[in-house]
């Protein structure tokens, strides 16, 4: 444990005293100008963002992390309810469309400092070694331009500094967790008992809640909130895990602040900062490295609205890469009804999964395949999970009032990379007068066969454990891709190293750089990444 | 304990003493007097009103003031974050499918929605939900239904009278839960009489 605190004292800079923020550190945070030339500006403070701002800030760098929401308090500022908690999500104006619309906000899409982990259930698996590869292996999706074993010193770092706890995970590189797993509730017990009835091995974790004390951090108290923002600080987000020791080490976080535009000198072909809104002024901060850290939506966003007369179509798009080849996994929700109570909202939704269905089986007729994970829908989103099967009127409150004989299981379906969905300008502004994103999706063939399989599996298992009734519902999850690192400039936005191709001094540290997804959740991903790409750039 | 009587004498705000300050704040905020009517015109609160009694099933003494909170969130533009591209902004989309649905009634049956029997509501409701992706007054009925649903849902299971119905306790934070597992109860949590 004291190599991880030598490395990220983040745990140990929390307060022990009951409250939940280290005031003093953010009080005598170093405050850099605008006129300052900082060795790095980084725009958005989540999982990417927050990570290369810590790593950066201890190799010695002068560093300011802007995020266009606030710095919470979890004390204050979160609460144990779920309408409450609307304020965590991005809600600014967004436009979806394409066959299949992705819904935003709550699903996907976080604001402020800790970005979307600050209401992420909490799942932390790494990728599988396939998935680096899929177009070479299994013929679709995309090759990355760098292997498994290039992240997998990174993905060991950051579980150790979340850090990490489960069950000795027998997928993809088998691999041990810090933590020992955490107890099951009713949800987590149904899985397992389903699982063991059809032969299908399902494992406690990989959670990014600590067992145990970490540092200042208490221990989890079960309440099942951990998508509504953790008040307790055990489920881990960017705030609490790599702030607080990039503050200790002279970075700067600016909260509040909205970066409009990057700035590209003509002559020198170099970034020169971002122009931001604070308190409705308009600043500029100058950087000798710009880094984007800002997501699937935001950053292509950034990117297009910083159009230029060298870059005309939007900035590093001379390829027409940006905003291209966004994914979300498919994510049916299968509920099945006990005559026992599971009362699922206890215990964090994040409880056990199963990546037996993860690779391509040749027996089946599609590629790459699926998780399995417990979810565990609050009330709302039960009703929304309720009401798409057609319930309304006493029909809905009926069924409603049935919530706590109801399991809950969600899948991760590796949809497919392509080009036509993607992030372009809509024709509405935000409040700043900004062109917002229109996010268009649309599945492929192979896209609903896996859809259709890991229904049919859950649905088994469900079934098997006992479910007397099942209901499925289609749904999406998570966010990756839309400037992806490729080899070449033809065939992405970024290179191995996360540095763009079109302007050496700019770099995207986020979920967009996913040339594919697999069926694993991003975060543990995207951490490693802009911890590798902090390596490089220092290096 | 609700309308279906499944969790007697099961009351989450009676917990309140357990919650945190900003919770308590926040929830209990919802059972007192809400917030007066400002985005919908009298003749749009009235339809509005006439709606969510029959996609919730509302008690006529409306415990749940539903469409208050609905238009409180419109007032404020609260919105879940993204619009589809065939429908306009949540306000607007709003207002247009009201007049949509006071337009049908007085087509169907020569009244305002508002004034309708509960099974000619239903009725022009049940069709606007089994148009799906047909349009309806220029609008694809199924996203006005996901927009309707979202947020009537939204509002009603937010509220501890809905909780009560359905035994769920509502806060949790700081005590948490102790006792987890299949048919395992805290306390304070009260196991169901029976399926409704």
């Amino acid at each position: 444990m004291s190599s991880v605190r030598e490395r990220n004292a983040s745990a140990w800079l929390l307060p022990n005293d009951g409250t939940r923020t280290n005031h003093q550190l953010r009080r005598d945070m170093r405050r850099f100008d605008d006129n300052d030339e900082v060795d790095a500006v980084i725009v958005g403070c989540g999982a990417g963002g927050s990570v290369l701002l810590q790593r950066l800030a201890r190799a010695g760098w002068r560093v300011v992390g802007l995020d266009a929401g606030p710095f919470w308090d979890p004390d204050t500022d979160w609460v144990s309810d779920e309408a409450g908690s609307h304020h965590l999500y991005w809600t600014d104006p967004r436009v979806i469309s394409g066959a299949d619309p992705v819904p935003l906000g709550s699903n996907n899409s976080g604001r402020g400092v800790g970005g979307s982990m600050v209401h992420f259930a909490g799942y932390v698996p790494r990728f599988h070694p396939s998935d680096f590869r899929t177009l070479s292996q299994d013929g679709v999706g995309a090759d990355w331009p760098i292997a498994y074993r290039d992240l997998k010193p990174y993905y060991t770092a950051i579980e150790q500094e979340l850090p990490v706890a489960g069950e000795h995970w027998p997928w993809g590189d088998p691999h041990g967790y810090p933590h020992r797993p955490h107890p099951v509730g009713g949800n987590g017990e149904i899985f397992l008992r389903g699982a063991e009835k059809l032969g299908i091995t399902a494992k406690v974790g990989p959670v990014a809640i600590p067992n145990g004390r970490f540092g200042n951090r208490p221990h989890c108290v079960y309440r099942g909130f951990c998508l509504q923002g953790c008040k307790v600080n055990a489920k881990a987000s960017p705030l609490i895990t790599h702030v607080p020791d990039a503050l200790a080490h002279g970075a700067e976080i600016r909260a509040d602040s909205m970066v409009a535009h990057i700035d590209v000198d003509e002559h020198t072909g170099l970034a020169t900062g971002v122009h931001y809104i604070r308190n409705g002024l308009q600043r500029f901060q100058r950087a000798r490295v710009v880094i984007v850290a800002g997501y699937s939506i935001e950053t292509p966003r950034l990117l297009l609205n910083s159009a230029s007369r060298r870059f005309p179509d939007g900035l590093c798009n001379d390829f027409d890469q940006v905003g291209r080849y966004v994914m979300v996994q498919g994510a049916p929700q299968t509920a099945g009804r006990f005559d026992s109570e599971i009362r699922m909202y206890k215990a964090p939704p994040p409880e056990v999964s199963t990546e037996e269905f993860y690779e391509t089986d040749p027996a089946k007729p599609y590629h790459r395949g699926f998780a399995i994970q417990t979810v565990s829908p609050l009330p709302i989103t039960w009703a929304e999970h309720v009401a798409a099967q057609g319930h309304w009127g006493a029909d809905l409150r009926r069924m409603m009032s049935d919530y706590v004989h109801w399991s809950c299981l969600g899948a991760l379906c590796e949809l497919l990379p392509q080009p036509e969905n993607r992030v372009t300008l809509a024709q509405e502004t935000d409040r700043h007068g900004l062109p917002v994103a229109n996010m268009a999706y649309s599945r492929c063939a192979n896209d609903r066969a896996l859809m259709s399989a890991a229904r049919g599996v859950m649905e088994d298992l469900l079934r098997a454990a006992g479910a007397d009734e099942v209901m499925t519902i289609e749904r999406y999850a998570h966010l990756v891709g839309g400037a992806r690192m490729a080899a070449d400039e033809r065939h992405g936005v970024v290179d191995a190293d996360s540095r763009s191709f079109a302007v050496p001094n700019l770099y995207i540290a986020d979920g967009s750089v996913l040339p594919t997804q697999g069926s694993a959740n991003p975060a543990l991903t995207i951490m490693a990444l802009a911890a590798r790409a902090a390596d490089r750039l220092s290096a | 304990m609700g309308r279906y009587g499944r969790f007697p004498g099961f009351d989450a705000a009676a917990q309140w003493r357990h919650w945190d300050p900003a919770t308590a704040g926040s929830v209990l905020a919802r059972l007192g007097p809400p917030q007066p009517i400002r985005f919908f015109t009298p003749e749009e609160h009235a339809t509005a009103d006439a709606l969510c009694e029959r996609l919730l099933a509302l008690e006529p003494d409306r415990p749940v003031p539903v469409v208050a909170m609905i238009d409180a969130r419109l007032a404020e533009q609260e919105t879940d974050g993204w619009r589809y591209a065939d429908m306009p902004e949540d306000g607007q989309a709003w207002r247009l499918s009201l007049a949509a649905l006071k337009a049908d009634a007085v087509d169907c049956f020569q009244r305002p929605f508002a004034a309708l029997t509960a099974d000619r509501r239903d009725r022009l409701i049940g069709r606007v939900r089994e148009l799906d992706s047909t349009p309806w007054h220029d609008l694809p009925a199924g996203h006005v239904w996901s927009l309707w649903t979202r947020y009537a849902c939204t509002a009603f299971y937010s509220h501890p009278f809905a909780w009560n119905e359905i035994g769920f306790p509502g806060p949790a934070y700081p005590r948490g839960y102790k006792n987890l597992g299949v048919d395992a109860r805290e306390p304070y949590e009260v196991e169901d009489e029976g399926k409704s």
